[in-house]
């Protein structure tokens, strides 16, 4: 995965757990500056090698890990230079996640070589989005999980997150949510 | 003549499409441009809605026809539109799209939603942001990778300073068993156990001094002894190593002038710098030529050190490394000792300045002559002595005096034995300041001190020695040498743990 993912981590980690954790997990999985380059792409493996870390260090399975680490991913891109982009994507949950692919298209275009998954809104109504995410990479679920907890949180949205189907390629989601503003 | 778009059709290319007829008013309009305008627009006037800036509403259909470039600002909203006019009988399709300024992007006002899928500037835009955000990142990342640099750069200094430290302890240990071995042999009769005894000891320590001087060498340290040597001994004796070092295509000839002046140099920096010149030498011979590396003494290079200042009646030795190569420029001569610049493509440009600094370090210095075309001669000077006509040693025992300052009871006790033992007459000193008390009394011939000492250290009690009594030869000893550059040209260094042999060596030589 590229390496904003890993930056991303990062930085979680030295918000809720400080410096001393991260550098414990650079030293431990001997990885420094050079495994964080934003738009570099690394090996699957080191991204969930440094995944793993992290979710002991958290006290977390991988799983739980990987829906915190959803929901931080959204508050990640909104603080820092990305957060324009993210207010252009959509100013709603439905508009967000419809626009998604495009956003991913320019993210492609301006690092070549990431694989990205693709959202498809397959039906959409007040209160009710179902997504079919399709990723040639497997056991990010929880991840896009709490990518969705993650963007209704930005939303001011309450809902629940479901998986209604499954395929070798592709999740179904159920979005059920109710806007606060 | 192409398919007629359903309105559905046209907003999914055009989500900012407008309709206007013949009579100026809205009879369609895109999904993201009708957000911005009232609930029921169609029927209105389009001048009620938006201004067109490069045409007057009144003439539009007067005056344009076909297809025109078109620019409006919606009215009420800090918006506006461009694209293309494509009139038709029944009004004007406005094919227009957002122009997306970067404040429209940052906070929002427009999103994704609100342009087509295939709009280029909307990709372009996301990529430059995009590559804003890497870059900031990047930057970050360099940022990161100097601290690292310099913690890791400060690290190895310490590591190499503790390494020193533990060098020079070990060494003043392995100096105590090695002298105090030898005092058991001077004792002891041939063959009977004490003697073998004490040969184990003896060898053991020479194993531990290897081990130590692995710990010099990662404080950096070097850890020849600075001695008084010939230098024509030296070129003669690696002849073959210089050889090598120029090739097969390049011929390497001798021509050594200097056997009766001798310099005091660690023999392995001296050979260093000359292979790095040889091999400077060879690499503007691509394809073979001469190389002449010759030696004098004395007045014969005298009028080429005048750069140098003064030269008294100091001796010098010149050492001379000349080659028929393409020759340096101006330009390339000015800057040739600069630290890190080199004229070759993989060089390091540490060469020719290291060279420069062990020269400086010795008192010497460097000279480069050179012609385009011709070949460049590099001069190397070093303050020399001149060995007597009868070879004869100045420091005899039984009539030089040693003043022997050591810190360590047990090695001092030892090198005093010996020395007396071969029949020196030698003063002992505990500590720097001690030496000088007895500097103030007495005339002595030879210095001979330890360099790391509480209080007055060895480097400080010969800077003084040398000013009271010039004629003072200084011996330092030591297993660490903190401060090299501290130390006097001619002045010799003894590594510890002290050899007995190169200690008298260096005492009569």
């Amino acid at each position: 995965m590229y390496g904003m993912i890993h930056r991303a981590m990062r930085e979680m980690v030295l918000e809720k757990l400080g410096e001393e954790v991260w550098l414990a997990i650079e030293n431990r999985l001997k990885i420094g500056p050079t495994e964080l380059l934003t738009s570099m792409v690394y090996d699957d493996a080191l991204t969930f090698e440094i995944m793993a870390d992290v979710a002991s260090r958290f006290d977390l399975t991988v799983d739980e890990c990987l829906t915190e680490f959803g929901q931080y991913w959204v508050k990640y891109a909104e603080k820092g230079s990305l957060s324009s982009i993210m207010n252009f994507t959509g100013q709603n949950l439905a508009d967000f996640i419809l626009n998604l692919d495009r956003l991913h298209l320019a993210v492609s275009s301006a690092m070549p070589g990431t694989r990205l998954p693709s959202f498809t809104t397959l039906h959409k109504e007040d209160g009710y989005l179902s997504v079919e995410y399709r990723s040639d990479r497997m056991g990010m679920e929880k991840f896009v999980y709490g990518l969705f907890l993650g963007l209704m949180a930005r939303f001011g949205a309450l809902g629940q997150v479901a998986v209604a189907s499954r395929g070798e390629k592709f999740i179904v989601f159920d979005i059920r949510y109710q806007d606060r503003r | 003549m192409l398919t007629n778009f359903t309105q559905t059709q046209i907003d999914g290319l055009l989500p900012a499409f407008l309709h206007i007829n013949r009579g100026l008013e809205i009879t369609a309009v895109g999904s993201a441009i009708s957000r911005y305008l009232p609930q029921d627009y169609i029927g209105m006037h389009c001048a009620e809605l938006f201004s067109i800036n490069n045409c007057e509403i009144g003439h539009f259909f007067r005056e344009w026809q076909g297809v025109k470039p078109i620019q409006i600002d919606l009215r009420n909203h800090d918006l506006s539109l461009n694209g293309t006019a494509v009139f038709h009988e029944d009004g004007c399709l406005l094919a227009i799209r957002f122009v997306l300024s970067e404040k429209a992007f940052a906070n929002g006002s427009l999103n994704l939603s609100d342009f087509g899928h295939s709009d280029p500037v909307v990709l372009n835009t996301m990529l430059i942001v995009l590559q804003k955000a890497m870059l900031e990142d990047a930057h970050a990342t360099v940022l990161e990778l100097a601290r690292e640099r310099e913690s890791s750069a400060d690290t190895f200094s310490r590591t190499s300073k503790v390494a020193g430290y533990m060098a020079h302890d070990f060494n003043n240990l392995l100096s105590i068993i090695q002298l105090n071995a030898d005092r058991l042999l001077r004792l002891a009769k041939p063959n009977d156990t004490t003697t073998k005894l004490a040969n184990i000891i003896h060898e053991t320590a020479c194993r531990g001094a290897q081990a130590t001087a692995s710990l010099m060498a990662l404080s950096q340290q070097r850890t020849g002894t600075l001695n008084l040597i010939s230098v024509d001994n030296i070129i003669k004796e690696n002849f073959s190593i210089l050889n090598s070092v120029v090739g097969s295509k390049v011929k390497l000839s001798l021509n050594l002038a200097a056997e009766k002046y001798k310099c005091v140099v660690e023999s392995n920096e001296l050979l260093s710098a000359i292979i790095n010149l040889l091999i400077n030498a060879r690499d503007t011979l691509p394809n073979g030529g001469n190389i002449s590396l010759s030696t004098a003494g004395g007045s014969e290079f005298s009028g080429e050190r005048s750069h140098m200042g003064p030269v008294g009646d100091r001796n010098f030795l010149s050492i001379r490394v000349t080659d028929n190569g393409i020759g340096m420029s101006n330009a390339l001569l000015s800057r040739a000792f600069e630290p890190r610049f080199s004229s070759k493509p993989n060089g390091t440009g540490l060469g020719l300045a290291s060279v420069r600094n062990f020269l400086v370090e010795r008192g010497g210095d460097v000279r480069l002559e050179s012609k385009i075309g011709k070949g460049t001669t590099v001069h190397l000077h070093l303050p020399a002595q001149f060995d007597t006509a009868d070879g004869g040693l100045p420091n005899k025992p039984n009539t030089t005096r040693i003043l022997l300052a050591e810190d360590e009871p047990y090695a001092l006790e030892a090198m005093a034995e010996m020395l007396e033992a071969e029949g020196y007459i030698v003063s002992s000193c505990q500590s720097g300041e001690e030496a000088l008390e007895a500097l103030e009394q007495e005339t002595y011939d030879i210095l001979l001190t330890d360099i790391v000492m509480p209080g007055l250290n060895g480097t400080e009690v010969a800077h003084r020695a040398t000013a009271n009594q010039p004629a003072i030869k200084v011996i330092l000893m030591s297993g660490y040498v903190p401060d090299r550059a501290s130390l006097q040209p001619g002045w010799r260094l003894l590594r510890k743990p002290i050899d007995k042999a190169e200690l008298l060596q260096l005492i009569s030589g």
